[in-house]
């Protein structure tokens, strides 16, 4: 609560007579006017500021500079960052301390690049950039700090993208240690802010992999449903649900994408591998997967699964389409089935807005041709608005239901905000 | 995991930071043995332009061995664009003569005498020539450099040398007098 806030309501408080006029006071004591605060971040502002003026100067004259000094700034501005980063650790100061080290491992990078440039020298594997991951795995484990996790999952994806892209090689060594590595720390020490960066970052490196090698774009999700799988197995919840949402949507843009443009047969070309190997992989994923569902007891979150049918065998055409849509559907009816089990708000919303995208979709696909164009949107507007209001009538039911059921006072939080209870 | 400020925790820290100095100093370790240990010979490219150092601090080189005959093309299936290649050059005797393609491998070779191996990337494969690219195309251009004060594009030839485990650097680029 601000203390602005306090300031305007407190004295209506006083005169509904919740409170007293000396708990307004003492309350009004307990928030102090943030001013002071504000003063405090002065004196960083300044800090910033003359750091940038070094930064300029030096960069202006970077190429006048003797090697030997711009070698000496390099590894001095390296070590001043961990020194100062201790420093403040020891003192207490964790974030900055963090912060600082954070940076050290920047300028330890940095370096790197630098120090090869002042050679002019090219290097012909990442093999100067991997240790740069390796440290920064490394100081992951030896600090307790979310940013300096999340830190080296984001400088394995940009040191593959150069490598892929620079190089033409794929890096296995990078996207191994920031899997195992990286990973392990999360397994460890589950985060749910972690989880979908590391996701996300084991993702891009999976693309650029399918990229680069000109496989099928399907082989994709193998490794995506790989670190899906991997959030199966894991014990937290939140944090493994967070693992598995950058493979879900990935998986869930391409059926949509299916849905939309699988008609052509030009499109679904390009999407089938070979038949017996892809399968035999998607389907020892699928086996990790379940046995990890089982083992942690969510088998309910089995129709995830849904998505990734490799519908693309089917011919081009509308068959592959109308598969597409049902997939679609069964999909969003099983996670609204879940959620009213659960009675779990949020998804119900999730499930609610994946039924009508689905909906649109199918829709879209079997009357553009031969509606008129303002009865097509004028059918599309009703049927979404009579939807979307049976769907949220459903839903209100249900938990009303649920809460009568229980018939414990659950907590306002749990229910949307647009939840009305129906009479 | 480490709790902090145990003497481990501490010597973990010292040994880490220790090692990425150590790294730096090997990189630029390995720039210095380049040109002690390295084979050296001359690029020759196209004139330079100098705009670009009104922003930069950087030229962009334009090698004559950047383009090579889709004849000097020694692989066993096509040339792709974007793979990796070892290119042969020629260089003939005389410390000034320059360096031209003698062909292009997709895997690893000996050079013999008058020979060097330069790896670079193919850029494009057109009808008749490949396009390559030695990742040598940037220089960034010191402060005493002749090219700072040079005409708007002047000719160059760039003295490169390619250490025995493969390493390549731009030495120096030399100004040609007519």
């Amino acid at each position: 609560m601000s203390r602005k806030f306090l300031e305007i309501e407190s004295p209506a408080w006083v005169a509904e007579g919740l409170i007293t006029e000396d708990q307004r006071q003492r309350l009004l004591a307990r928030y102090p006017p943030e001013a002071v605060q504000a003063v405090g971040l002065l004196p960083l502002l300044g800090s910033i500021l003359v750091g940038l003026s070094a930064l300029s100067v030096v960069a202006a004259n970077w190429q006048r500079l003797p090697t030997t000094v711009r070698l000496a700034l390099l590894l001095g501005s390296l070590l001043a960052a961990y020194a100062g980063g201790e420093y403040f650790l020891r003192r207490g100061n964790r974030r900055l301390g963090h912060g600082l080290v954070g940076l050290g491992l920047v300028a330890f990078g940095v370096s790197i690049i630098l120090t090869s440039q002042l050679y002019q020298l090219v290097g012909y594997d990442v093999s100067g950039l991997l240790a740069w991951v390796l440290v920064g795995v490394l100081l992951s484990y030896v600090y307790t700090s979310q940013p300096l996790t999340l830190l080296p999952i984001v400088i394995g994806a940009a040191v593959q993208t150069y490598c892929t892209q620079a190089l033409g090689t794929f890096s296995y060594a990078t996207i191994g240690l920031v899997a195992l590595g990286s990973g392990y720390r999360w397994w460890r020490r589950p985060d749910t802010l972690v989880a979908s960066v590391l996701a996300v970052g084991l993702l891009w490196q999976a693309a650029l992999w399918v990229a680069l090698s000109h496989a099928k774009i399907t082989w994709f999700f193998i490794p995506a449903m790989l670190v899906y799988a991997a959030g199966d197995w894991h014990r937290d919840r939140p944090a493994s649900r967070a693992l598995q949402g950058p493979p879900l949507i990935a998986a869930y843009l391409f059926a949509l994408g299916l849905a939309l443009f699988g008609e052509t047969d030009q499109y679904a070309g390009l999407l089938r591998p070979p038949v017996l190997a892809y399968l035999g992989a998607l389907a020892a994923v699928f086996i990790l997967s379940v046995a990890g569902k089982r083992q942690q007891g969510r088998l309910a979150s089995l129709p995830d699964w849904l998505l990734l049918l490799p519908g693309f065998y089917l011919p081009g055409g509308l068959p592959l389409a109308i598969a597409t849509l049902v997939v679609l559907y069964a999909h969003a009816g099983s996670v609204l089935a879940r959620a009213h089990r659960s009675g779990d708000a949020e998804q119900l919303t999730l499930g609610t807005v994946l039924f009508v995208v689905a909906t649109m979709v199918a829709y879209f696909k079997l009357t553009w041709a031969f509606l008129d164009k303002s009865l097509f949107f004028l059918i599309g507007g009703v049927l979404l608005l009579s939807l979307s209001w049976y769907l949220r009538r459903r839903n209100a039911q249900r938990l009303a239901a649920g809460v009568a059921a229980v018939a414990t006072p659950t907590t306002p939080a749990a229910l949307t905000p647009d939840h009305h209870p129906t009479t | 995991m480490l709790t902090r400020s145990t003497p481990a925790h501490r010597l973990l820290v010292r040994l880490l930071v220790a090692a990425q100095v150590l790294y730096v100093l090997g990189v630029a370790g390995a720039g210095y043995a380049t040109t002690a240990y390295g084979q050296h010979l001359w690029l020759a490219t196209t004139p330079v332009d100098l705009h670009s150092l009104q922003y930069e601090s950087f030229v962009r080189l334009h090698y004559i061995a950047a383009e090579a005959p889709l004849t000097t093309w020694h692989g066993l299936a096509a040339p792709q664009r974007r793979q990796a290649v070892y290119v042969l050059l020629a260089t003939a005797p005389g410390p000034d003569s320059l360096a031209t393609v003698a062909g292009v491998y997709d895997a690893e070779l000996k050079p013999t005498a008058g020979q060097a191996v330069l790896r670079g990337w193919i850029t494009d494969v057109y009808a008749h020539t490949l396009g390559l690219r030695y990742n040598l195309e940037r220089y960034y251009v010191p402060g005493d450099s002749p090219l700072r004060l040079g005409k708007t594009s002047p000719a160059v030839r760039v003295g490169v040398s390619i250490a025995p485990w493969g390493q390549a650097r731009i030495e120096r680029v030399q100004l040609l007098r007519h």
